[in-house]
């Protein structure tokens, strides 16, 4: 260490520290807190080793999340309450994605807690203390200049790939995500990446069975036991843990989701009418060095399961006419190589 | 038997726009039977000759045809075609049965790149198929087209091939019969208009004959090829066929 860490950033829950760059870039120290916060700040506590379990929690995660596909700022647990991530520019626009009607939504909505919503239900929220952060649509995102619409494409797609990935794993250990919070970052390349954490301070988990609460609520609604409770989701979630990691690589649904980008253009014996006639227009705006125009499609495939050979037959059978035309199909795996070692 | 009427079954894609059309030269114009086949349909029995119509069938989305080849009548069309069932496919009817591999080839945007809507001349080059047997062999029609996508290609060989076997049925030509690259609206391979499959009881064409099959219409040539089908169906019941 040669000068002392510079502090970044102090919220509610986490302090965040800037860190040496890694490999992959600029990188920061998030230090997890044990102090409470509900209702925008005006009800303020301490949880007891709250901090642990949340950095611990949002570590397992993580590491499932990038498993299967979703990228995320996480680089790895230094200590039981510090967590190595990647620096990335927080998109001001949170995240809630709803199973079953709770919290605000019941209020909102007038639905009693626990009824289950037929469908999840993605929510945005402007991420603003001074103001409460605000329910706002895409409209404001776009008009506000928050994110661009690809990116907030990309964050409403991952958020719900975190909702069937979270959702199903915890099934397994008998807790229902009843909703939770993201927050995503863009990274100094442009890419969509989840940040913040994923913890009982940001989810709401029921037990299966008893529907007892193990989250937050706890805290909010004074009903006791909150350390209990936090410490009971990390036991059972580091328990189901190492099944998932064993199963790390083939993605716990079996699938591994991703992308073709497949290009139909017209064969190089076929004569292009539309190429060339974009070629003459070329040439008589003065672009004299273009020699050929061949005019085609992209078609991208967003695919639940990867499959090259598939890929390939649907080309053949459907997206292309090998009789005119050829394709070329490019893959890209949301979930390649399992997390490389040591990254911490 | 003989008397009986011809029966044709008008498939409906979503996006056909000449099925009324062919269905009323059909029914009204011939005096035959007419029935609209639904595409989710997979049943053409009892029919005679299946007509797949002119329009734009799934909005020529992805390429022309391409789409309403996956219809589920689809199948059953191939089926027909395959135990000898006449088979005609106007423009986009065409062009989906060559996305369906029922004939060579495939469709390339026109060369002109504009959509062609005017009257062309074609001419018999086959008199002897189902569908122009009542034509005389060279016997020039004129017969209106109306397509961006009728620019036929196929790779090489394959016209050399098609024309050894009588398969080029209609050709574009001059008012005089010749087959000049002015006559050819489309800049199809070898000034193709229609091909028949092996069989000779597939055939696909660009031209609209249900557009010219009355006087008012300006021509009655298109007439032939409905009245053509219409004697090859007579003659096989009174040789004792099924009358397919």
């Amino acid at each position: 260490m040669n000068q002392p860490p510079r502090k970044l950033h102090e919220g509610k829950a986490k302090i965040v520290w800037e860190a040496p760059a890694g490999p992959e870039g600029p990188r920061c120290l998030v230090e997890f807190k044990d102090e409470a916060t509900a209702f925008d700040g005006r009800k303020r506590g301490r949880i007891g080793g709250k901090g642990r379990v949340c950095n611990l929690l949002s570590a397992v995660f993580f590491e499932l999340l990038e498993r299967e596909g979703v990228p995320t700022h996480y680089l790895g647990t230094p200590s039981d309450r510090e967590m190595l991530v990647r620096r990335v520019d927080i998109i001001p626009v949170e995240v809630v994605v709803r199973n079953v009607a709770a919290g605000s939504l019941a209020k909102r909505l007038g639905l009693e807690e626990g009824t289950p919503l037929p469908r999840p239900v993605l929510e945005l929220y402007y991420k603003s203390d001074p103001l409460g952060d605000p329910m706002v649509n895409r409209h404001h995102v776009r008009a506000m200049g928050w994110a661009s619409d690809e990116e907030m494409d990309r964050v409403e797609a991952l958020a719900l790939r975190v909702n069937e990935v979270l959702g199903r794993a915890l099934e397994r250990c008998n807790l229902r995500l009843i909703d939770f919070k993201l927050e995503f970052g863009r990274a100094p390349d442009g890419s969509v990446l989840l940040a913040d954490e994923i913890s009982p301070d940001t989810c709401r988990f029921w037990d299966v069975a008893t529907g007892e609460r193990l989250d937050k609520d706890r805290f909010r609604r004074d009903l006791g036991g909150v350390e209990e409770a936090y410490e009971e989701v990390l036991r059972r979630v580091t328990e189901a843990a190492e099944t998932w990691k064993a199963e790390r690589g083939t993605c716990t649904s079996g699938h591994r989701p991703g992308r073709a980008r497949v290009h139909v253009t017209l064969k190089k014996t076929v004569l292009d009418p539309q190429g060339q006639a974009v070629l003459g227009s070329l040439r008589t705006m003065g672009y004299a060095e273009v020699r050929d125009v061949r005019v085609g499609k992209l078609i991208i495939l967003e695919l639940d399961d990867v499959a090259p050979e598939r890929v390939e037959e649907m080309c053949r059978r459907l997206l292309a006419n090998p009789v005119i035309e050829d394709f070329t199909v490019e893959i890209e795996d949301d979930c390649p190589s399992p997390r490389k070692e040591g990254a911490c | 038997m003989l008397t009986q009427a011809v029966r044709f079954g008008v498939i409906v894609f979503p996006g056909s726009n000449c099925d009324s059309d062919c269905h009323h030269v059909i029914s009204r114009v011939l005096g035959q039977k007419a029935v609209y086949v639904w595409h989710k349909e997979t049943c053409l029995d009892g029919l005679d000759c299946v007509v797949l119509p002119g329009g734009f069938s799934y909005g020529d989305y992805l390429r022309t045809g391409a789409i309403a080849r996956f219809s589920p009548v689809m199948d059953a069309v191939a089926d027909f075609a395959a135990r000898g069932g006449l088979v005609l496919g106007i423009c986009n009817g065409f062009q989906i049965l060559l996305e369906a591999g029922l004939l060579p080839g495939a469709m390339l945007r026109n060369r002109c790149l504009q959509f062609r809507c005017h009257w062309t001349h074609v001419r018999v080059d086959n008199a002897g198929t189902p569908f122009t047997r009542l034509c005389r062999p060279g016997q020039v029609l004129r017969i209106p087209i109306a397509h961006a996508e009728g620019n036929w290609t196929a790779p090489p060989g394959v016209l050399e091939d098609l024309e050894r076997r009588g398969r080029v049925v209609l050709r574009y030509v001059d008012r005089d019969g010749r087959a000049t690259p002015e006559a050819n609206p489309n800049g199809s391979l070898g000034s193709v208009a229609g091909i028949v499959n092996e069989g000779g009881n597939v055939l696909g064409l660009m031209p609209h004959p249900e557009r010219c099959a009355e006087e008012l219409l300006g021509s009655t040539d298109g007439r032939l090829i409905f009245e053509s089908v219409v004697a090859h169906v007579r003659e096989l019941r009174a040789a004792g066929g099924e009358g397919r």
